[in-house]
């Protein structure tokens, strides 16, 4: 019998591809992208499976070494260090987007040392100004072409749409497993949401949205629960694609919220449409998503800017967090020459602390080698918050 | 860390001084505009975007950048660096914005007031901050962490780039055109309101002329250094090019200025004088320099060492007849755009699909005819670094052209060893003799 629920979800987190090759085998076609910028509307609509590339921590970085300086986005070079090595040998292609630098020069030297029979680069504005977002939809507009092109099938609205609903469907049920960690103890941990998000992300997204309609019934259900620790953690940062990073961090604390873009930050809001389906697309993945790659600026005011107005505007939405999920304390995690979340610091340590809620900076370089010490740097900010 | 010896070896290009001492003038400039009363701006490279318009706003502005690499010159960027890391910045992050970050604090602890200790009598505290997307995102990121000690707005300015193939895709220049028409419209009615004027239509239609025309002369000056001998260094490229590149001054006299620059070089090139006393290789260097250790360039012109062609980022767009446009914001708009698309065609052509900013190192090379390639990775910057590793390889494999990779950084001295690079320097030779050998079996002309 198939397993189901949680212990899916931790056989897909183990094997990622393991699916995506088997479609891909009876004539899918599959795509990875590393960041979650790329509309999967989009490649869901054209009867695409996309699949989530993500790092492998446990893997020595070697082949990377040769293409990309040291100095690097270590979770980037671990990508392309993996493509690099043939790990993503079943994809048919790869989309990246201008989220930040790294993302955007890897995604040309991964081009260059990768023969995929599809290639397409999203240039992202930087800002949300309405003549920006027009520009977002248009080169969305430009990756439906070379998706048309290569998938020789044409884009139409029911099946887009469709398509919207799905997503829709699976930002709803994440939503939904965020809320199992509300009471306390949670009813799952951040561990596990680790895994289900990963193996989410590693699935057709009718498949993930069973399995997470399967975890949120099994995790309801059950008995043995997660026990309550020393404190609830909020968990603030880029990607944490690895549930040994969690289960350190949650070694004698629940993390119970985690904003970041393998925890609940792609899969905030949904895609509302009312007329183009096109730019509904656009205006949620450039508005919506929290990555602090995009300028975010609450005053438009010509002469002044006031600080604490600048806060509220660019974290406001992490206040209900606090309250809702009685956060007692934040994690501020970043893999190390991550810039844009790394500009970030100062200001939202700033929030959280007007707030009254206390915050740490960790920053680790994605080998399991900083394991050890990302324990110590926990286990002392918790000893700090009682 | 220095090199130690203080000899100056390159025959630097009399032309070029009058040239520099315009970023001095201008920090004077910024400094007494604010003691009459007018504004004053802390704007980034913008690749002749943004630049225009402050300019016809009679606005005075002042580069972070461009003072970070002041600070890092004249040897006092530690003090700041170590402000930047106890207000909690990360210290992998840009080294230019750390440094200004330490300087922003500094400044406002003393009310506004630029600090005694400041060089050329430090940056003013400004009416707005101008941020780019262009090039790098730690540069908005680090305007809008500047909030934290300015209590300024910030405005964005958007800066599309699509990638090589992608450019190619029907309406795509043309919305990257639309973006940044109406982004600079909207741009223009904010900076109107800032200062509580009106845009002078005909003064910006004139200096996006000027504009155009001194980056076209500074473009043929680097013409000029693909003869042999090169008659003008790298270091008299990075000292001359601020009035181009941050649009400095009066731009009559700057035009004025890179014309006497021009006319110095070709005559050299025509009695055939070189930059340095014995031209033995002919080198590139990509990307930001070692503000900090530039003597080192003296120290391997002394090995004949002639760097010929560099910092693509810092270089002029290649000239475009926009005469047609009569709208100088789309004039602007286009012209601004043209450093970057001017070059995808012949990139995709070559299948460079890595980019414009390695396409032109192959450009570079072999136009220049470079024997060899100095690549500076910086700890603290990934937008000028990310792609050398990659150009190492395409050098090599294309060309024939071996790179020497010193990791470095633009600001902070503690993380570059000139002395490594000195005693590197003879066994790259040995390499940029032998593959000399290789290219000409291989049928290259140089």
């Amino acid at each position: 019998m198939a397993a189901k629920g949680l212990l899916r979800a931790e056989e897909v987190y183990h094997d990622p591809t393991r699916r995506v090759r088997e479609l891909r085998a009876k004539g899918k076609k599959v795509i990875g992208y590393p960041c979650v910028y790329v509309p999967l509307e989009l490649l869901a609509a054209l009867d695409i499976v996309p699949y989530r590339i993500c790092g492998e921590m446990r893997e020595p970085v070697t082949e990377a070494d040769r293409v990309l300086p040291a100095s690097f986005c270590p979770i980037m070079r671990s990508c392309l260090d993996c493509s690099l090595k043939g790990r993503h040998d079943f994809l048919d292609g790869t989309i990246t987007v201008h989220a930040s630098d790294p993302q955007e020069k890897t995604a040309r030297i991964w081009q260059s040392y990768t023969r995929l029979p599809y290639f397409h680069f999203i240039d992202m504005p930087g800002t949300t100004r309405t003549e920006a977002l027009e520009y977002f939809a248009s080169q969305l507009d430009g990756m439906v072409t070379t998706l048309e092109t290569f998938s020789g099938k044409k884009l139409s609205a029911d099946r887009l749409n469709k398509a919207i609903e799905a997503y829709n469907q699976q930002r709803l049920l994440v939503q939904s497993l965020f809320e199992l960690t509300k009471p306390s103890p949670p009813l799952v941990s951040g561990t596990e949401i680790v895994k289900v998000i990963k193996a989410v992300m590693s699935l057709p997204v009718d498949e993930g949205n069973q399995l997470l309609n399967e975890v949120l019934e099994e995790v309801k259900a059950r008995k043995e629960k997660p026990q309550a620790k020393r404190a609830r953690l909020l968990l603030w940062g880029s990607t944490t694609d690895d549930a040994a990073v969690m289960s350190i961090l949650e070694s004698n604390a629940n993390v119970v919220f985690a904003e970041d873009c393998a925890g609940y930050r792609p899969y905030r809001g949904k895609v509302i449409v009312a007329t183009d389906e096109v730019m509904a697309l656009a205006i949620h993945y450039l508005l919506e998503i929290t990555c602090a790659r995009t300028f975010v600026q609450s005053t438009a005011t010509p002469t002044k800017k006031d600080y604490q107005q600048d806060l509220q505007g660019r974290y406001g939405y992490l206040k209900s967090i606090i309250s809702d999920w009685k956060i007692d304390g934040v994690i501020l995690l970043l893999v190390r020459y991550c810039d844009p979340f790394a500009f970030e610091v100062p200001a939202v340590k700033d929030y959280f602390a007007s707030l009254g809620i206390p915050a740490t900076y960790i920053e680790y370089d994605y080998t399991e080698g900083s394991l050890a010490p990302m324990r110590t740097r926990v286990e002392a900010f918790l000893e700090t918050i009682g | 860390m220095t090199t130690g010896e203080k000899k100056r070896v390159i025959n630097r290009v009399k032309a070029m001084y009058p040239l520099r001492a315009k970023v001095d003038e201008s920090y004077m400039r910024s400094l007494e505009a604010i003691k009459a009363g007018k504004p004053t701006v802390w704007a980034m490279l913008n690749f002749c975007y943004g630049d225009p318009v402050l300019k016809a706003m009679d606005i005075e502005v002042v580069y972070p950048e461009n003072y970070g690499a002041a600070l890092a010159a004249a040897g006092v960027a530690r003090e700041y660096l170590d402000r930047a890391d106890a207000e909690g910045f990360p210290t992998h992050l840009c080294g230019y914005s750390r440094a200004n970050f330490g300087y922003a604090a500094r400044l406002m602890e003393l009310g506004g007031q630029p600090p005694p200790e400041a060089p050329m009598g430090g940056m003013p505290k400004p009416l707005f901050l101008l941020s780019s997307v262009a090039v790098c995102d730690a540069r908005y990121k680090w305007f809008q962490a500047l909030g934290r000690y300015l209590d300024v707005p910030v405005w964005t300015l958007e800066a599309p780039l699509p990638g090589i193939r992608e450019f190619q895709l029907k309406d795509c220049y043309e919305e990257m055109v639309r973006l940044s028409t109406r982004h600079l419209r909207d741009f223009i009615a904010f900076v109107e309101k800032a200062v509580g004027r009106k845009m002078d239509w005909d003064k910006l239609d004139e200096i996006a002329n000027l504009m155009m025309e001194i980056n076209r002369v500074s473009h043929e000056i680097n013409e000029l250094r693909k003869a042999k001998p090169c008659p003008m260094h790298s270091r008299d490229f990075w000292s001359a090019m601020p009035p181009a590149l941050f649009l400095l001054g009066d731009l009559k006299e700057s035009l004025q200025l890179y014309k006497n620059l021009y006319d110095e070089v070709a005559e050299r090139v025509k009695n055939g004088t070189s930059a340095i006393p014995e031209e033995k290789y002919r080198l590139v260097f990509a990307e930001l320099p070692p503000w900090h250790s530039l003597d080192l360039f003296d120290r391997l012109a002394e090995r004949g060492w002639n760097f010929v062609i560099e910092s693509f980022g810092y270089h002029p767009p290649p000239p475009v007849d926009l005469s047609h446009v009569s709208d100088p914001i789309e004039r602007i708009a286009r012209y601004s755009l043209q450093r970057m698309v001017s070059n995808y065609k012949d990139a995709l052509e070559k299948n460079v699909v890595a980019g414009v900013d390695v396409y032109i190192y192959l450009k570079y090379v072999s136009e220049w005819k470079c024997d060899g390639a100095f690549l500076h990775p910086l700890v603290s910057c990934r937008s000028a670094s990310t792609h050398l590793p990659h150009l190492a390889n395409i050098l090599m494999e294309r060309l024939k052209v071996p790179s020497l990779i010193v990791e470095g950084d633009i600001v902070d001295l503690r993380l570059f060893n000139p002395q490594d690079a000195l005693l590197r320097a003879e066994p790259f030779e040995e390499a940029m003799e032998h593959y000399r050998k290789v290219r000409r079996e291989a049928g290259f002309d140089w």
